[in-house]
C-alpha cells in the first residue's frame, strides 16, 4: 500500500486524498495570512524574515497539492485557487483574518495574534510532520522529511518572539493573552481529521488525533512553564473546517488570492 | 579622530576632495565635508525610503498572484525590496549617528513630508500586468541607475548597492516572465499588458528626474557626479534606458504610447515626447495618485504596532 | 525619537558558508537583543546562500581604529626578507645540485596520503 505504483483501495484512496487535502489546505491559508502582512510588520528586519516562513509554508503547501495532483486530484494550481470555501479543508484557525481592515486600505493587524497564531500552528505542524515522516504512504512521509528540515527555524523563530513579547510590558502581555485566547477559540479543529479519522487513523497514515494532540502539549509545556504559564486546553469544535465549515474570513481569503486566476483560469499566467 | 590640531578645515577639505580624485572609498567614520554627509544622507535615505514604500505597490499583488509560483515568485521579490530598504536605512542610520538621529527619526520625516519617495512609488495599479511592468521596467530603470553607483566613492553605499544589485537580476528576469507569459497569452492578456504599458510609460519617463534643473527647479545630480558618487545625469540614465529596453518592448509587439518616439542616428539620442513635468511636481510633493494612501498605509502599519517596539525595547539586553 | 533611541543595538553579522571557511563578515541589523538578532540574521542577508554558522556581535563590542590609529597601518615595501620573492634566487642554486627548491606549491602538498 505504501507505493503510488501499487494499486490503492478506494478506501486509502478517500483517506489519503482528504489527509492531503487538510494539510495543503492549512499551509496555504496559513501563508497567505502571512503574505498580507508582507510590508507591514512592526520592525523592517522582522519583515523580511517572517515573509521567508510565508514563502517555505506556501512551498510545503505546493508540494502536498503536487501529491494530490500525482493522485489524480487535479491540477496544483486548480486545487489551491479555484475549490469553493465548502471544499476547503484548512483548519479554521488558518483561514482568520490578521485584524480589522484590508491589506490594500488601512489594516489594523494585530502583530500579538500573528505571534501567537504562527506559534501555536507551527508547533501543532511540526508534531504532525514528525508523525508524518513514519506515514504508511511513503511519498508523503518523503515530503515530510524535508518539510521538516524548515520547522526548525519557523519554531526558533515565533517561539523567540513568544517569549519575548510574554516576558515584556504589561501592554504586550495583555495583548498576547487576549491573543491566545482569540487563537484558542478556533483551535478545536486543528488535530481533528474530521468525518475522515477513522478512515485516515486506521489506514495509519499518521498517529491519531489524540496523539497529536498530547504530543503538541508536551511541546508546549516547558517554554510555559518557563513563563509561569500552563498550555491552554484545546476546546470541542463549533466549526470544524475539516468537514468543510468555514467562517466568512475563508470567503474573503478566496476572493482575493483567487482574483487574478478567476480571470482566465484556462489561461497560462 | 580630531587630534592632528594643526589640520585646518580646508587642509582636510583638500586632502579629502584628493582620496574622491583618487577613487579611495570613504567609511562611514571618517572624516567628510558636512556637504558630502548631507547629500548621501538625503540620497540614500530616499532610496531606501522609497524600497519600503515601493513595496507597497506590488505587495498589492502578492496575494493575489495567478499561481502558487507566481505567489511565490513575489512575495520573494517585494521581500527582497524591503530587505534592501534594510540595507540602505542602515546606510543611512549610521551617517546620520553624528546628529543623534535614527530609524524612528527617518519614518517621522516620512510621514511629515520631509523625506520624499520616488515619484514612480505614487502611481496606482490596476491590473496583474502591472506587476509585470513594476518588475520588468520600473527595477529595469532602478537598474540603470543603481548600477552606476557601483563604484560610488561611499563605501558602505557601494557595498550596500553590490548586494541590491546581485538581487535585482533575480527582480529582472522575476518580470521578464510575468511579461512574457502575458504577450504568449490570451487576446485578454495581451490587452492587459499593453493596457498597462500605456497607463505606466509616462512615469518610467519621470522615473530618471528631469534633464536639468531649469525644468522643475531643483536638481541634485551636480553634487552627487562631483563627489563620485554617481556618473550619468538624469537624461544620460534615460538614453540607457530607451537603448536597453525600447527595442525589448517593440520585439513582443507592445506599442509605445508616443508617436514621436525614434532614434536619432545623427545625435545618438532617442527623440521622445517629454512627460507631463507640472505631474511629476505634484507628486514629489505627495499629491500624486497614491501618495496619501500610501502614506497613510505605511504611517498606519507603522503606528498600530507601536506597541511591539516598545516591548522588544524592554528586552534590551 | 528618544523612543526609539533605545529600542534599537546595532548588531553585525558573520557566516560561515561551508565548514571549511572563514567566517565572513555580511552586514549589519537593528534589534532589541541577540536572541532577536540570531532569528533576524540568516534571512536578511543570507536568504540565496548557504550557511552552516552565524556569529552575532553587538558593534558597541568591536573596538575600531580612529583615523590616526589607521596611519600605524602603513608599512615600507622592503620586507621582502620576509617574503618567499626574497628568496628566489635559491630555485636556481639548487639546480646545481640537481634539487628543487621547497616551494609553497611543493610543501602544501605535503598534507595528504605519503605518495
Amino acid at each position: 500500500m505504501s507505493n503510488p505504483e501499487n494499486v490503492m483501495s478506494a478506501d486509502y484512496k478517500e483517506a489519503l486524498t482528504s489527509l492531503l487535502f487538510q494539510l495543503a489546505d492549512d499551509d496555504l491559508m496559513y501563508a497567505f495570512r502571512g503574505s498580507e502582512w508582507l510590508g507591514l510588520a512592526p520592525h523592517i528586519e522582522e519583515d523580511v524574515a517572517s515573509s521567508s516562513i510565508s514563502q517555505d509554508s506556501m512551498g510545503h503547501a505546493a508540494m502536498y497539492y503536487q501529491l494530490l495532483e500525482e493522485l489524480g486530484a487535479g491540477n496544483a494550481d486548480d486545487l489551491a485557487h479555484s475549490r469553493p470555501s465548502s471544499e476547503r479543508r484548512n483548519s479554521i484557525l488558518t483561514e482568520r483574518v490578521n485584524g480589522e481592515g484590508v491589506y490594500m486600505e488601512t489594516p489594523l493587524y494585530d502583530w500579538a495574534y500573528a505571534v501567537v497564531r504562527s506559534y501555536f500552528y507551527t508547533q501543532a505542524k511540526k508534531v504532525k510532520v514528525e508523525s508524518l515522516c513514519k506515514s504508511s504512504y511513503t511519498p508523503l512521509a518523503e515530503v515530510a522529511i524535508k518539510v521538516k528540515m524548515e520547522l526548525y527555524y519557523h519554531r526558533l523563530h515565533w517561539e523567540t518572539w513568544f517569549k519575548q513579547l510574554m516576558g515584556s510590558t504589561d501592554v504586550a502581555r495583555k495583548k498576547m493573552t487576549d491573543a491566545m485566547t482569540l487563537v484558542m477559540t478556533d483551535f478545536g479543529d486543528m488535530f481533528s481529521f474530521g468525518t475522515k479519522k477513522q478512515l485516515i487513523e486506521s489506514n495509519r497514515l499518521i498517529e491519531p488525533e489524540e496523539v497529536l494532540l498530547q504530543n503538541w502539549k508536551m511541546s508546549l509545556e516547558p517554554v510555559f512553564t518557563g513563563l509561569q504559564m500552563t498550555v491552554p486546553a484545546v476546546p470541542v469544535p463549533k466549526k470544524n473546517g475539516r468537514n468543510g465549515e468555514h467562517t466568512k474570513d475563508l470567503d474573503q481569503a478566496l476572493r482575493t488570492l483567487s482574483e487574478v486566476y478567476m480571470v482566465d483560469p484556462i489561461a497560462v499566467w | 579622530m580630531e587630534s592632528i590640531q594643526s589640520t585646518s578645515e580646508a587642509e582636510r577639505l583638500a586632502r579629502f576632495m584628493e582620496r574622491i580624485e583618487a577613487d579611495e572609498k570613504i567609511e562611514a567614520d571618517d572624516w567628510m565635508p558636512d556637504e558630502y554627509r548631507l547629500t548621501l544622507i538625503k540620497l540614500i535615505s530616499m532610496h531606501g525610503m522609497s524600497e519600503i514604500m515601493g513595496a507597497l505597490p506590488e505587495k498589492e499583488w502578492v496575494p493575489k498572484a495567478p499561481s502558487l509560483n507566481r505567489k511565490l515568485g513575489i512575495m520573494a521579490k517585494v521581500q527582497d525590496e524591503m530587505g534592501h530598504g534594510q540595507l540602505l536605512l542602515r546606510v543611512t542610520e549610521d551617517l546620520l549617528a553624528p546628529y543623534g538621529k535614527n530609524r524612528g527619526d527617518l519614518m517621522q520625516d516620512l510621514f511629515n513630508g520631509d523625506l520624499k519617495f520616488h515619484n514612480v512609488f505614487h502611481m496606482e495599479t490596476k491590473t496583474w500586468a502591472d506587476a509585470g511592468i513594476i518588475g520588468w521596467l520600473v527595477d529595469g530603470a532602478a537598474i540603470i541607475t543603481q548600477t552606476d553607483m557601483l563604484r560610488a566613492s561611499y563605501g558602505p553605499y557601494a557595498r550596500a548597492l553590490k548586494r541590491i544589485c546581485a538581487e535585482e537580476v533575480f527582480h529582472a528576469q522575476h518580470g521578464e516572465s510575468i511579461i512574457l507569459a502575458l504577450v504568449e497569452g490570451t487576446a485578454e492578456q495581451k490587452e492587459m499588458l499593453q493596457e498597462a504599458l500605456n497607463r505606466w510609460w509616462e512615469a518610467l519617463l519621470m522615473f530618471f528626474g528631469p534633464a536639468s534643473k531649469e525644468t522643475t527647479g531643483s536638481s541634485k545630480q551636480d553634487l552627487t557626479i562631483k563627489y563620485k558618487i554617481r556618473t550619468k545625469t538624469n537624461e544620460e540614465f534615460r538614453q540607457l534606458f530607451f537603448d536597453k529596453y525600447i527595442p525589448r518592448i517593440l520585439s513582443l509587439g507592445l506599442t509605445i504610447p508616443d508617436p514621436t518616439l525614434h532614434f536619432d542616428e545623427k545625435a545618438n539620442l532617442w527623440t521622445y515626447q517629454q512627460p507631463d513635468w507640472s505631474k511629476f511636481l505634484k507628486i514629489i510633493r505627495n499629491n500624486g495618485p497614491r501618495s496619501q494612501a500610501r502614506l497613510n498605509l505605511r504611517r498606519t502599519s507603522y503606528e498600530n504596532n507601536a506597541w511591539v517596539r516598545d516591548a522588544l525595547r524592554a528586552t534590551v539586553s | 525619537m528618544a523612543e526609539e533611541q533605545s529600542f534599537y543595538q546595532e548588531y553585525e553579522i558573520f557566516s560561515k558558508r561551508t565548514h571549511s571557511s572563514p567566517f565572513q563578515y555580511q552586514f549589519s541589523l537593528l534589534a532589541p537583543n541577540e536572541d532577536m538578532a540570531l532569528v533576524l540574521a540568516q534571512e536578511n542577508f543570507m536568504r540565496r546562500e548557504a550557511v552552516v554558522d552565524i556569529w552575532i556581535v553587538n558593534r558597541k563590542h568591536i573596538r575600531k581604529m580612529n583615523a590616526e590609529e589607521k596611519l600605524s597601518l602603513s608599512r615600507l615595501d622592503n620586507k621582502d626578507y620576509r617574503m618567499t620573492k626574497g628568496y628566489g634566487y635559491l630555485r636556481k642554486k639548487w639546480r646545481k645540485y640537481e634539487q628543487e627548491i621547497l616551494d609553497e606549491k611543493e610543501i602544501l602538498s605535503w598534507g595528504g596520503k605519503r605518495k
